[in-house]
Protein backbone atom coordinates (compact mmCIF):
# COMPACT_ATOMS: atom_id res chain seq x y z
CA UNK A 1 0.00 0.00 0.00
CA UNK A 2 1.31 3.49 -0.87
CA UNK A 3 2.10 5.86 1.97
CA UNK A 4 -0.26 8.82 2.13
CA UNK A 5 1.97 10.65 4.59
CA UNK A 6 5.70 10.03 4.67
CA UNK A 7 8.26 11.45 7.06
CA UNK A 8 11.92 10.93 6.39
CA UNK A 9 14.54 11.65 9.06
CA UNK A 10 12.26 14.38 10.30
CA UNK A 11 13.58 16.55 13.12
CA UNK A 12 12.32 19.73 14.68
CA UNK A 13 13.75 21.94 17.42
CA UNK A 14 12.19 24.75 19.41
CA UNK A 15 15.32 26.73 20.15
CA UNK A 16 17.35 24.27 22.21
CA UNK A 17 14.39 22.01 22.91
CA UNK A 18 14.00 18.97 20.74
CA UNK A 19 10.45 18.56 19.45
CA UNK A 20 10.97 15.67 17.07
CA UNK A 21 14.09 13.59 16.55
CA UNK A 22 14.92 11.75 13.32
CA UNK A 23 11.44 10.42 12.68
CA UNK A 24 10.98 8.23 9.65
CA UNK A 25 7.46 6.99 9.28
CA UNK A 26 4.93 6.07 6.63
CA UNK A 27 1.22 6.43 7.23
CA UNK A 28 -1.15 4.55 5.01
CA UNK A 29 -4.88 4.73 4.37
CA UNK A 30 -7.08 3.87 7.32
CA UNK A 31 -6.76 4.98 10.91
CA UNK A 32 -3.38 5.31 12.57
CA UNK A 33 -3.15 6.16 16.23
CA UNK A 34 -0.33 8.33 17.48
CA UNK A 35 0.09 7.43 21.11
CA UNK A 36 2.33 9.21 23.54
CA UNK A 37 2.36 11.15 26.79
CA UNK A 38 1.94 14.92 26.83
CA UNK A 39 4.94 16.65 25.30
CA UNK A 40 5.99 13.54 23.38
CA UNK A 41 6.02 15.30 20.00
CA UNK A 42 2.60 14.26 18.69
CA UNK A 43 1.40 17.82 18.06
CA UNK A 44 4.74 18.80 16.53
CA UNK A 45 4.49 15.91 14.10
CA UNK A 46 0.94 16.91 13.18
CA UNK A 47 1.91 20.55 12.71
CA UNK A 48 4.67 19.50 10.36
CA UNK A 49 2.25 17.37 8.34
CA UNK A 50 -0.24 20.23 8.07
CA UNK A 51 2.42 22.72 7.00
CA UNK A 52 2.27 24.87 10.11
CA UNK A 53 5.94 24.22 10.77
CA UNK A 54 9.00 23.83 8.64
CA UNK A 55 11.17 20.76 9.27
CA UNK A 56 14.60 21.57 10.71
CA UNK A 57 16.04 18.42 9.14
CA UNK A 58 14.43 15.85 6.88
CA UNK A 59 11.14 16.07 5.09
CA UNK A 60 7.47 15.31 5.40
CA UNK A 61 5.29 14.74 2.36
CA UNK A 62 1.58 14.35 1.88
CA UNK A 63 0.73 12.32 -1.21
CA UNK A 64 4.26 12.92 -2.41
CA UNK A 65 4.19 16.72 -1.98
CA UNK A 66 6.12 18.62 0.65
CA UNK A 67 3.74 20.02 3.22
CA UNK A 68 5.45 23.31 4.07
CA UNK A 69 4.06 26.31 2.16
CA UNK A 70 2.06 24.35 -0.40
CA UNK A 71 -1.59 25.47 -0.17
CA UNK A 72 -2.68 22.83 -2.70
CA UNK A 73 -1.73 20.13 -0.20
CA UNK A 74 -4.08 21.61 2.41
CA UNK A 75 -7.12 21.29 0.13
CA UNK A 76 -7.35 17.61 1.01
CA UNK A 77 -6.45 17.85 4.70
CA UNK A 78 -8.78 18.45 7.60
CA UNK A 79 -6.97 19.44 10.78
CA UNK A 80 -8.48 19.43 14.24
CA UNK A 81 -6.10 21.24 16.59
CA UNK A 82 -5.65 20.23 20.18
CA UNK A 83 -6.01 23.72 21.61
CA UNK A 84 -9.41 24.92 22.69
CA UNK A 85 -9.18 28.13 20.65
CA UNK A 86 -11.70 29.87 18.41
CA UNK A 87 -12.80 33.20 17.05
CA UNK A 88 -14.93 33.60 20.13
CA UNK A 89 -17.25 36.38 18.98
CA UNK A 90 -18.86 34.37 16.22
CA UNK A 91 -21.51 31.69 16.21
CA UNK A 92 -20.79 28.07 15.36
CA UNK A 93 -22.44 28.62 11.99
CA UNK A 94 -20.36 31.72 11.25
CA UNK A 95 -17.19 29.93 12.29
CA UNK A 96 -17.72 26.96 9.98
CA UNK A 97 -19.05 28.98 7.02
CA UNK A 98 -16.28 31.56 7.47
CA UNK A 99 -13.54 28.96 7.22
CA UNK A 100 -15.26 27.26 4.28
CA UNK A 101 -14.82 30.47 2.29
CA UNK A 102 -11.16 29.58 1.87
CA UNK A 103 -11.92 26.59 -0.33
CA UNK A 104 -13.42 28.48 -3.23
CA UNK A 105 -16.97 27.18 -2.84
CA UNK A 106 -20.05 29.11 -3.89
CA UNK A 107 -22.22 30.64 -1.17
CA UNK A 108 -24.83 27.93 -1.63
CA UNK A 109 -22.23 25.20 -1.35
CA UNK A 110 -20.72 26.80 1.74
CA UNK A 111 -24.13 26.83 3.42
CA UNK A 112 -24.86 23.23 2.42
CA UNK A 113 -21.48 21.96 3.61
CA UNK A 114 -21.65 23.87 6.90
CA UNK A 115 -25.18 22.61 7.57
CA UNK A 116 -24.08 19.04 6.86
CA UNK A 117 -20.97 19.24 9.06
CA UNK A 118 -22.84 20.81 11.97
CA UNK A 119 -25.55 18.20 11.62
CA UNK A 120 -22.97 15.41 11.75
CA UNK A 121 -21.67 16.72 15.09
CA UNK A 122 -25.18 17.38 16.43
CA UNK A 123 -24.82 21.13 16.63
CA UNK A 124 -27.62 22.18 14.28
CA UNK A 125 -29.81 23.34 17.15
CA UNK A 126 -27.02 25.44 18.67
CA UNK A 127 -25.42 26.72 15.49
CA UNK A 128 -26.61 30.29 16.02
CA UNK A 129 -25.19 30.59 19.53
CA UNK A 130 -21.88 32.35 20.11
CA UNK A 131 -18.97 29.94 20.45
CA UNK A 132 -18.02 31.89 23.60
CA UNK A 133 -21.12 30.38 25.24
CA UNK A 134 -20.51 26.78 24.11
CA UNK A 135 -19.69 24.03 26.58
CA UNK A 136 -16.32 22.27 26.28
CA UNK A 137 -17.92 19.36 24.47
CA UNK A 138 -19.72 21.66 22.02
CA UNK A 139 -16.49 23.51 21.32
CA UNK A 140 -14.77 20.24 20.60
CA UNK A 141 -17.60 19.28 18.26
CA UNK A 142 -17.60 22.57 16.33
CA UNK A 143 -13.85 22.15 15.95
CA UNK A 144 -14.48 18.76 14.45
CA UNK A 145 -17.17 20.23 12.18
CA UNK A 146 -14.67 22.67 10.64
CA UNK A 147 -12.30 19.72 10.17
CA UNK A 148 -14.70 17.69 8.06
CA UNK A 149 -16.78 20.43 6.41
CA UNK A 150 -14.70 20.51 3.22
CA UNK A 151 -14.79 16.73 2.91
CA UNK A 152 -11.05 16.09 3.19
CA UNK A 153 -9.57 12.70 2.38
CA UNK A 154 -6.94 13.07 5.10
CA UNK A 155 -7.92 13.86 8.68
CA UNK A 156 -5.30 14.93 11.18
CA UNK A 157 -6.90 14.90 14.61
CA UNK A 158 -4.92 16.13 17.59
CA UNK A 159 -6.51 14.77 20.77
CA UNK A 160 -10.03 14.99 19.29
CA UNK A 161 -11.68 13.08 22.13
CA UNK A 162 -10.47 15.27 24.96
CA UNK A 163 -13.24 17.20 26.65
CA UNK A 164 -16.02 15.02 25.26
CA UNK A 165 -18.47 13.19 27.47
CA UNK A 166 -18.69 9.39 27.05
CA UNK A 167 -21.61 9.68 24.64
CA UNK A 168 -19.82 12.33 22.58
CA UNK A 169 -16.70 10.19 22.54
CA UNK A 170 -18.62 7.18 21.32
CA UNK A 171 -20.25 9.20 18.57
CA UNK A 172 -16.99 10.72 17.42
CA UNK A 173 -15.27 7.34 17.44
CA UNK A 174 -18.04 6.01 15.21
CA UNK A 175 -17.66 9.01 12.90
CA UNK A 176 -13.92 8.54 12.59
CA UNK A 177 -14.42 4.87 11.86
CA UNK A 178 -16.92 5.81 9.14
CA UNK A 179 -14.21 7.94 7.53
CA UNK A 180 -11.99 4.88 7.43
CA UNK A 181 -14.74 2.90 5.72
CA UNK A 182 -14.86 5.59 3.03
CA UNK A 183 -11.20 4.87 2.25
CA UNK A 184 -9.82 7.98 3.91
CA UNK A 185 -6.69 8.40 5.93
CA UNK A 186 -6.97 9.38 9.58
CA UNK A 187 -4.10 10.18 11.91
CA UNK A 188 -5.37 10.58 15.44
CA UNK A 189 -3.33 11.39 18.51
CA UNK A 190 -4.03 10.65 22.13
CA UNK A 191 -2.23 10.01 25.39
CA UNK A 192 -4.93 7.57 26.45
CA UNK A 193 -4.46 4.01 25.19
CA UNK A 194 -8.12 2.90 25.43
CA UNK A 195 -9.13 5.87 23.25
CA UNK A 196 -6.74 4.80 20.52
CA UNK A 197 -7.67 1.18 21.04
CA UNK A 198 -11.31 2.03 20.40
CA UNK A 199 -10.38 3.60 17.08
CA UNK A 200 -7.75 1.45 15.52
CA UNK A 201 -5.38 -1.45 15.93
CA UNK A 202 -2.57 0.39 14.14
CA UNK A 203 -0.52 2.40 16.59
CA UNK A 204 2.65 4.47 16.60
CA UNK A 205 4.24 5.03 20.01
CA UNK A 206 6.01 8.34 20.32
CA UNK A 207 8.01 9.63 23.26
CA UNK A 208 10.51 12.45 23.71
CA UNK A 209 10.35 13.20 19.99
CA UNK A 210 11.23 9.67 18.93
CA UNK A 211 9.18 6.84 17.51
CA UNK A 212 9.55 4.12 20.13
CA UNK A 213 7.57 1.44 18.43
CA UNK A 214 4.91 0.94 15.84
CA UNK A 215 2.60 -1.92 15.14
CA UNK A 216 -0.81 -3.20 15.98
CA UNK A 217 -2.44 -3.03 19.40
CA UNK A 218 -1.57 -6.63 20.45
CA UNK A 219 2.07 -5.84 19.76
CA UNK A 220 1.87 -2.69 21.88
CA UNK A 221 -0.01 -4.64 24.55
CA UNK A 222 2.83 -7.15 24.64
CA UNK A 223 5.28 -4.34 25.20
CA UNK A 224 3.11 -3.04 27.97
CA UNK A 225 2.71 -6.50 29.49
CA UNK A 226 6.50 -6.78 29.63
CA UNK A 227 6.49 -3.84 32.00
CA UNK A 228 5.72 -4.90 35.61
CA UNK A 229 2.64 -3.11 36.89
CA UNK A 230 2.14 -2.00 40.46
CA UNK A 231 -1.33 -2.62 41.80
CA UNK A 232 -2.36 -1.46 45.23
CA UNK A 233 -5.26 -3.22 46.96
CA UNK A 234 -6.63 -1.86 50.25
CA UNK A 235 -8.67 -4.46 52.03
CA UNK A 236 -9.84 -5.76 55.40
CA UNK A 237 -7.15 -8.49 55.46
CA UNK A 238 -4.16 -7.83 53.18
CA UNK A 239 -2.11 -10.70 54.62
CA UNK A 240 -4.82 -13.26 53.85
CA UNK A 241 -5.04 -11.83 50.38
CA UNK A 242 -1.27 -12.07 49.94
CA UNK A 243 -1.29 -15.70 51.10
CA UNK A 244 -3.65 -16.57 48.25
CA UNK A 245 -1.26 -15.13 45.68
CA UNK A 246 2.05 -16.45 47.01
CA UNK A 247 2.19 -19.33 44.54
CA UNK A 248 1.20 -17.19 41.55
CA UNK A 249 4.14 -17.08 39.13
CA UNK A 250 2.86 -13.95 37.42
CA UNK A 251 3.40 -12.03 40.65
CA UNK A 252 6.81 -10.48 40.73
CA UNK A 253 6.78 -8.95 44.19
CA UNK A 254 4.37 -8.23 47.06
CA UNK A 255 4.78 -5.67 49.82
CA UNK A 256 2.54 -4.36 52.59
CA UNK A 257 1.69 -0.74 52.96
CA UNK A 258 2.56 1.22 56.11
CA UNK A 259 -1.14 1.52 57.00
CA UNK A 260 -1.37 -2.23 57.48
CA UNK A 261 -4.37 -2.45 55.19
CA UNK A 262 -2.71 -2.23 51.80
CA UNK A 263 -1.12 -4.91 49.68
CA UNK A 264 1.05 -3.69 46.81
CA UNK A 265 1.53 -6.24 44.07
CA UNK A 266 3.94 -6.09 41.17
CA UNK A 267 2.90 -8.21 38.21
CA UNK A 268 3.65 -8.59 34.54
CA UNK A 269 0.15 -9.84 33.87
CA UNK A 270 -2.17 -7.16 35.08
CA UNK A 271 -5.34 -8.51 33.43
CA UNK A 272 -4.75 -12.02 34.78
CA UNK A 273 -4.22 -10.65 38.27
CA UNK A 274 -7.45 -8.67 38.18
CA UNK A 275 -9.48 -11.66 37.00
CA UNK A 276 -8.01 -13.86 39.74
CA UNK A 277 -8.43 -11.17 42.37
CA UNK A 278 -12.19 -11.13 41.86
CA UNK A 279 -12.48 -14.85 42.62
CA UNK A 280 -10.10 -14.70 45.56
CA UNK A 281 -11.88 -11.89 47.40
CA UNK A 282 -15.22 -13.65 46.97
CA UNK A 283 -13.84 -17.02 48.10
CA UNK A 284 -12.00 -15.67 51.13
CA UNK A 285 -14.66 -13.13 52.04
CA UNK A 286 -12.17 -10.26 52.05
CA UNK A 287 -13.67 -6.79 51.87
CA UNK A 288 -11.82 -4.75 49.25
CA UNK A 289 -11.93 -1.01 49.91
CA UNK A 290 -9.87 0.32 47.04
CA UNK A 291 -7.86 -0.89 44.07
CA UNK A 292 -5.43 1.48 42.38
CA UNK A 293 -2.50 1.20 40.03
CA UNK A 294 0.04 3.81 41.02
CA UNK A 295 2.11 3.38 37.88
CA UNK A 296 -0.55 2.14 35.55
CA UNK A 297 -0.35 4.93 33.08
CA UNK A 298 1.17 5.39 29.71
CA UNK A 299 3.92 7.59 31.06
CA UNK A 300 5.23 4.70 33.21
CA UNK A 301 5.13 2.35 30.26
CA UNK A 302 6.94 4.86 28.09
CA UNK A 303 9.56 5.46 30.72
CA UNK A 304 10.03 1.73 30.98
CA UNK A 305 10.39 1.41 27.19
CA UNK A 306 12.83 4.28 27.01
CA UNK A 307 14.90 2.86 29.83
CA UNK A 308 14.87 -0.65 28.33
CA UNK B 1 -8.05 29.13 -5.41
CA UNK B 2 -6.38 32.07 -7.16
CA UNK B 3 -4.45 34.62 -5.12
CA UNK B 4 -6.95 37.41 -5.83
CA UNK B 5 -9.91 35.25 -4.88
CA UNK B 6 -8.11 34.17 -1.71
CA UNK B 7 -7.48 37.81 -0.77
CA UNK B 8 -11.17 38.55 -1.38
CA UNK B 9 -12.29 35.67 0.83
CA UNK B 10 -9.91 36.65 3.65
CA UNK B 11 -11.09 40.23 3.29
CA UNK B 12 -14.72 39.12 3.62
CA UNK B 13 -14.01 36.92 6.62
CA UNK B 14 -12.13 39.59 8.56
CA UNK B 15 -14.47 42.41 7.55
CA UNK B 16 -17.12 40.40 9.32
CA UNK B 17 -14.97 39.40 12.30
CA UNK B 18 -13.51 42.89 12.67
CA UNK B 19 -16.94 44.44 13.09
CA UNK B 20 -17.79 42.09 15.93
CA UNK B 21 -14.77 42.64 18.17
CA UNK B 22 -14.75 44.70 21.36
CA UNK B 23 -11.72 46.57 20.00
CA UNK B 24 -13.84 48.03 17.22
CA UNK B 25 -16.47 49.21 19.67
CA UNK B 26 -13.84 50.93 21.82
CA UNK B 27 -12.23 52.69 18.88
CA UNK B 28 -15.58 53.71 17.44
CA UNK B 29 -16.37 55.35 20.78
CA UNK B 30 -12.97 57.07 20.66
CA UNK B 31 -14.07 58.53 17.33
CA UNK B 32 -16.84 60.38 19.16
CA UNK B 33 -14.28 62.63 20.89
CA UNK B 34 -13.84 64.98 17.91
CA UNK B 35 -17.61 64.97 17.40
CA UNK B 36 -18.12 66.08 20.99
CA UNK B 37 -15.38 68.68 20.57
CA UNK B 38 -17.05 69.93 17.40
CA UNK B 39 -20.34 70.36 19.23
CA UNK B 40 -18.61 72.32 22.00
CA UNK B 41 -16.66 74.51 19.58
CA UNK B 42 -19.81 75.13 17.56
CA UNK B 43 -21.62 76.36 20.66
CA UNK B 44 -18.71 78.47 21.91
CA UNK B 45 -17.70 80.04 18.58
CA UNK B 46 -21.18 80.36 17.11
CA UNK B 47 -21.22 82.80 14.14
CA UNK B 48 -17.44 83.00 13.56
CA UNK B 49 -17.21 80.59 10.59
CA UNK B 50 -13.70 81.45 9.33
CA UNK B 51 -12.10 80.93 12.69
CA UNK B 52 -14.06 77.75 13.11
CA UNK B 53 -12.59 76.23 9.93
CA UNK B 54 -9.10 77.15 11.06
CA UNK B 55 -9.67 75.72 14.51
CA UNK B 56 -10.97 72.56 12.94
CA UNK B 57 -7.95 72.15 10.74
CA UNK B 58 -5.46 72.96 13.41
CA UNK B 59 -6.91 71.05 16.32
CA UNK B 60 -9.18 68.35 15.10
CA UNK B 61 -6.95 67.34 12.20
CA UNK B 62 -4.12 67.01 14.69
CA UNK B 63 -6.33 64.59 16.63
CA UNK B 64 -7.16 62.63 13.49
CA UNK B 65 -3.74 62.71 11.90
CA UNK B 66 -1.43 62.33 14.84
CA UNK B 67 -3.54 60.32 17.22
CA UNK B 68 -6.67 58.62 15.89
CA UNK B 69 -5.38 57.07 12.68
CA UNK B 70 -2.04 56.22 14.31
CA UNK B 71 -3.61 54.40 17.25
CA UNK B 72 -6.14 52.67 15.01
CA UNK B 73 -3.45 51.51 12.59
CA UNK B 74 -1.19 50.51 15.48
CA UNK B 75 -3.78 48.23 17.05
CA UNK B 76 -5.32 46.87 13.86
CA UNK B 77 -2.08 46.66 11.86
CA UNK B 78 -0.03 44.80 14.46
CA UNK B 79 -2.99 42.54 15.16
CA UNK B 80 -3.04 41.23 11.59
CA UNK B 81 -0.45 38.68 12.68
CA UNK B 82 -0.15 39.15 16.45
CA UNK B 83 -3.77 38.47 17.42
CA UNK B 84 -3.75 35.22 15.44
CA UNK B 85 -0.65 34.11 17.33
CA UNK B 86 -1.79 35.31 20.75
CA UNK B 87 -5.23 33.73 20.30
CA UNK B 88 -3.68 30.68 18.61
CA UNK B 89 -6.18 30.98 15.77
CA UNK B 90 -3.43 31.19 13.16
CA UNK B 91 -3.79 27.41 12.85
CA UNK B 92 -7.23 27.85 11.29
CA UNK B 93 -5.85 30.15 8.61
CA UNK B 94 -2.56 28.60 7.59
CA UNK B 95 -3.99 25.11 7.22
CA UNK B 96 -6.34 26.34 4.47
CA UNK B 97 -5.57 26.09 0.77
CA UNK B 98 -4.78 29.77 0.38
CA UNK B 99 -1.42 31.46 -0.19
CA UNK B 100 -0.07 32.94 3.05
CA UNK B 101 0.34 36.45 1.57
CA UNK B 102 -3.42 36.45 0.92
CA UNK B 103 -3.95 36.35 4.68
CA UNK B 104 -1.84 39.46 5.20
CA UNK B 105 -3.32 41.36 2.27
CA UNK B 106 -6.93 40.38 2.87
CA UNK B 107 -6.87 40.94 6.61
CA UNK B 108 -5.00 44.25 6.50
CA UNK B 109 -7.33 45.46 3.73
CA UNK B 110 -10.38 44.48 5.78
CA UNK B 111 -9.04 46.32 8.80
CA UNK B 112 -8.06 49.35 6.70
CA UNK B 113 -11.63 49.60 5.39
CA UNK B 114 -12.98 49.25 8.92
CA UNK B 115 -10.66 52.01 10.17
CA UNK B 116 -11.53 54.21 7.22
CA UNK B 117 -15.22 53.81 8.02
CA UNK B 118 -14.67 54.79 11.65
CA UNK B 119 -12.48 57.76 10.73
CA UNK B 120 -14.82 58.81 7.91
CA UNK B 121 -17.91 58.86 10.11
CA UNK B 122 -16.10 60.71 12.88
CA UNK B 123 -14.59 63.24 10.46
CA UNK B 124 -17.85 63.82 8.60
CA UNK B 125 -19.85 64.39 11.78
CA UNK B 126 -17.33 66.70 13.43
CA UNK B 127 -16.56 68.62 10.22
CA UNK B 128 -20.12 69.27 9.21
CA UNK B 129 -21.24 70.09 12.74
CA UNK B 130 -18.58 72.78 12.89
CA UNK B 131 -19.35 74.08 9.45
CA UNK B 132 -23.13 73.73 9.58
CA UNK B 133 -23.54 77.40 8.70
CA UNK B 134 -21.68 76.96 5.38
CA UNK B 135 -23.33 73.83 4.04
CA UNK B 136 -24.17 75.60 0.76
CA UNK B 137 -20.50 76.49 0.16
CA UNK B 138 -19.04 74.08 -2.47
CA UNK B 139 -15.48 74.65 -1.13
CA UNK B 140 -16.57 73.06 2.12
CA UNK B 141 -17.02 69.69 0.42
CA UNK B 142 -13.76 69.94 -1.53
CA UNK B 143 -11.83 70.50 1.71
CA UNK B 144 -13.71 67.69 3.42
CA UNK B 145 -12.80 65.19 0.73
CA UNK B 146 -9.21 66.37 0.81
CA UNK B 147 -9.07 65.74 4.55
CA UNK B 148 -10.71 62.37 4.05
CA UNK B 149 -8.25 61.44 1.30
CA UNK B 150 -5.26 62.42 3.43
CA UNK B 151 -6.54 60.39 6.36
CA UNK B 152 -7.23 57.46 4.01
CA UNK B 153 -3.66 57.56 2.74
CA UNK B 154 -2.47 57.82 6.33
CA UNK B 155 -4.47 54.77 7.33
CA UNK B 156 -2.99 52.78 4.45
CA UNK B 157 0.61 53.81 5.12
CA UNK B 158 0.45 53.33 8.89
CA UNK B 159 -1.43 50.04 8.56
CA UNK B 160 1.20 48.74 6.17
CA UNK B 161 3.96 49.82 8.55
CA UNK B 162 2.37 48.25 11.62
CA UNK B 163 1.38 45.10 9.71
CA UNK B 164 5.02 44.73 8.76
CA UNK B 165 6.07 45.35 12.34
CA UNK B 166 3.59 42.73 13.57
CA UNK B 167 4.98 40.19 11.10
CA UNK B 168 8.54 40.83 12.30
CA UNK B 169 8.24 41.28 16.06
CA UNK B 170 6.50 39.40 18.86
CA UNK B 171 5.83 42.55 20.91
CA UNK B 172 5.20 44.84 17.99
CA UNK B 173 2.78 47.08 19.86
CA UNK B 174 5.48 48.59 22.10
CA UNK B 175 7.84 49.33 19.22
CA UNK B 176 4.83 50.60 17.28
CA UNK B 177 3.90 53.03 20.04
CA UNK B 178 7.44 54.37 20.17
CA UNK B 179 7.33 54.86 16.41
CA UNK B 180 3.81 56.26 16.18
CA UNK B 181 3.86 58.60 19.13
CA UNK B 182 7.59 59.16 19.54
CA UNK B 183 9.44 59.12 16.28
CA UNK B 184 6.57 60.48 14.17
CA UNK B 185 5.82 63.29 16.61
CA UNK B 186 9.42 64.42 16.94
CA UNK B 187 11.14 63.79 13.64
CA UNK B 188 8.59 65.76 11.61
CA UNK B 189 9.83 68.97 13.23
CA UNK B 190 13.47 68.34 12.36
CA UNK B 191 14.69 70.70 9.65
CA UNK B 192 16.20 69.57 6.37
CA UNK B 193 15.61 66.11 4.97
CA UNK B 194 15.34 64.36 8.38
CA UNK B 195 11.63 65.26 8.63
CA UNK B 196 11.08 63.25 5.45
CA UNK B 197 11.77 60.07 7.41
CA UNK B 198 8.31 60.32 8.95
CA UNK B 199 5.01 59.30 7.37
CA UNK B 200 3.20 62.25 8.88
CA UNK B 201 5.43 64.68 6.96
CA UNK B 202 3.96 63.49 3.66
CA UNK B 203 0.43 63.51 5.03
CA UNK B 204 0.78 67.09 6.28
CA UNK B 205 2.21 68.07 2.91
CA UNK B 206 -1.14 67.15 1.38
CA UNK B 207 -3.29 69.19 3.75
CA UNK B 208 -4.66 72.58 2.82
CA UNK B 209 -2.37 75.01 4.56
CA UNK B 210 -3.86 77.82 6.61
CA UNK B 211 -1.19 80.39 7.40
CA UNK B 212 -1.41 81.72 10.95
CA UNK B 213 -3.07 84.96 9.70
CA UNK B 214 -6.23 83.09 8.58
CA UNK B 215 -9.02 83.66 11.02
CA UNK B 216 -7.34 86.66 12.53
CA UNK B 217 -5.20 86.69 15.64
CA UNK B 218 -7.03 83.69 17.10
CA UNK B 219 -5.71 81.37 14.40
CA UNK B 220 -2.07 82.24 14.94
CA UNK B 221 -1.43 80.14 18.00
CA UNK B 222 -3.19 76.96 16.90
CA UNK B 223 -1.53 76.99 13.47
CA UNK B 224 1.64 75.82 15.17
CA UNK B 225 -0.01 72.47 15.81
CA UNK B 226 0.11 71.66 12.12
CA UNK B 227 3.38 73.40 11.57
CA UNK B 228 5.12 72.36 8.38
CA UNK B 229 8.78 73.04 7.77
CA UNK B 230 9.47 72.17 4.14
CA UNK B 231 6.45 70.41 2.61
CA UNK B 232 6.96 67.88 -0.14
CA UNK B 233 4.99 68.51 -3.36
CA UNK B 234 1.58 66.79 -3.34
CA UNK B 235 2.39 64.42 -6.22
CA UNK B 236 5.69 63.35 -4.65
CA UNK B 237 3.98 62.93 -1.27
CA UNK B 238 1.29 60.68 -2.76
CA UNK B 239 3.86 58.61 -4.66
CA UNK B 240 6.05 58.19 -1.60
CA UNK B 241 3.09 57.20 0.59
CA UNK B 242 1.97 54.69 -2.05
CA UNK B 243 5.49 53.28 -2.32
CA UNK B 244 5.81 53.01 1.47
CA UNK B 245 2.45 51.20 1.67
CA UNK B 246 3.19 48.79 -1.17
CA UNK B 247 6.77 48.14 -0.10
CA UNK B 248 5.97 47.44 3.54
CA UNK B 249 3.01 45.21 2.66
CA UNK B 250 5.17 43.26 0.21
CA UNK B 251 7.80 42.81 2.93
CA UNK B 252 5.16 41.73 5.44
CA UNK B 253 3.77 39.18 2.95
CA UNK B 254 7.21 37.79 2.21
CA UNK B 255 8.07 37.49 5.90
CA UNK B 256 4.75 35.87 6.75
CA UNK B 257 5.35 33.32 4.00
CA UNK B 258 8.86 32.30 5.01
CA UNK B 259 8.68 32.76 8.77
CA UNK B 260 7.45 30.09 11.14
CA UNK B 261 5.16 31.41 13.85
CA UNK B 262 5.20 29.42 17.06
CA UNK B 263 2.82 29.72 19.95
CA UNK B 264 4.23 30.70 23.32
CA UNK B 265 4.48 27.26 24.96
Amino acid sequence: MTAVIAASHLSKWYGNVLGLNDVSLEIEEGITGLLGPNGAGKSTFMKLITGQMKPAIGSVTVRGRKAWNDPDVYQGIGFCPEQDVFYEDVTGWEFVTGLLRFYGYSRTEIRERAARALDVVDLTADKDRLIRGYSRGMRQRVKFAQTIAHDPDILILDEPLSGLDPLGKRKLIKLIKDFKKQGRTVLVSSHVLPEIEALTSRVVLIHQGKILAQGDIPFIRELIEAHPHQISVRSSDPRALAARFVGDRSIHKMTFGADGRTLVVETHKRDAFFSRLTGVVIEAGIAVEEISSPDDNLQAVFEYLVGK
Amino acid sequence: MTGANAVRQVFGFFSFLGRKTGKTRVFAILGLIPVALAVIVRIVLHGRGGLMAAVFTEILMVFFLQFYIVILALFYGTSVTAEEIENRTLTYLITRPIPKPAIILGKSAAYAVLMFAMVGVSLALSYFIMNAARLSDPDLYGTFFRYLGVLGLGILAYTAFFTFLGAVLKRAIIVGMIFGFGWENVIQYFPGSTQKLSIVHYLKSLLPYHPPSVGGGGGRGVALLLFRLEPTTPLAAILILAAVTAGLLALACWLFRVKEYLYED
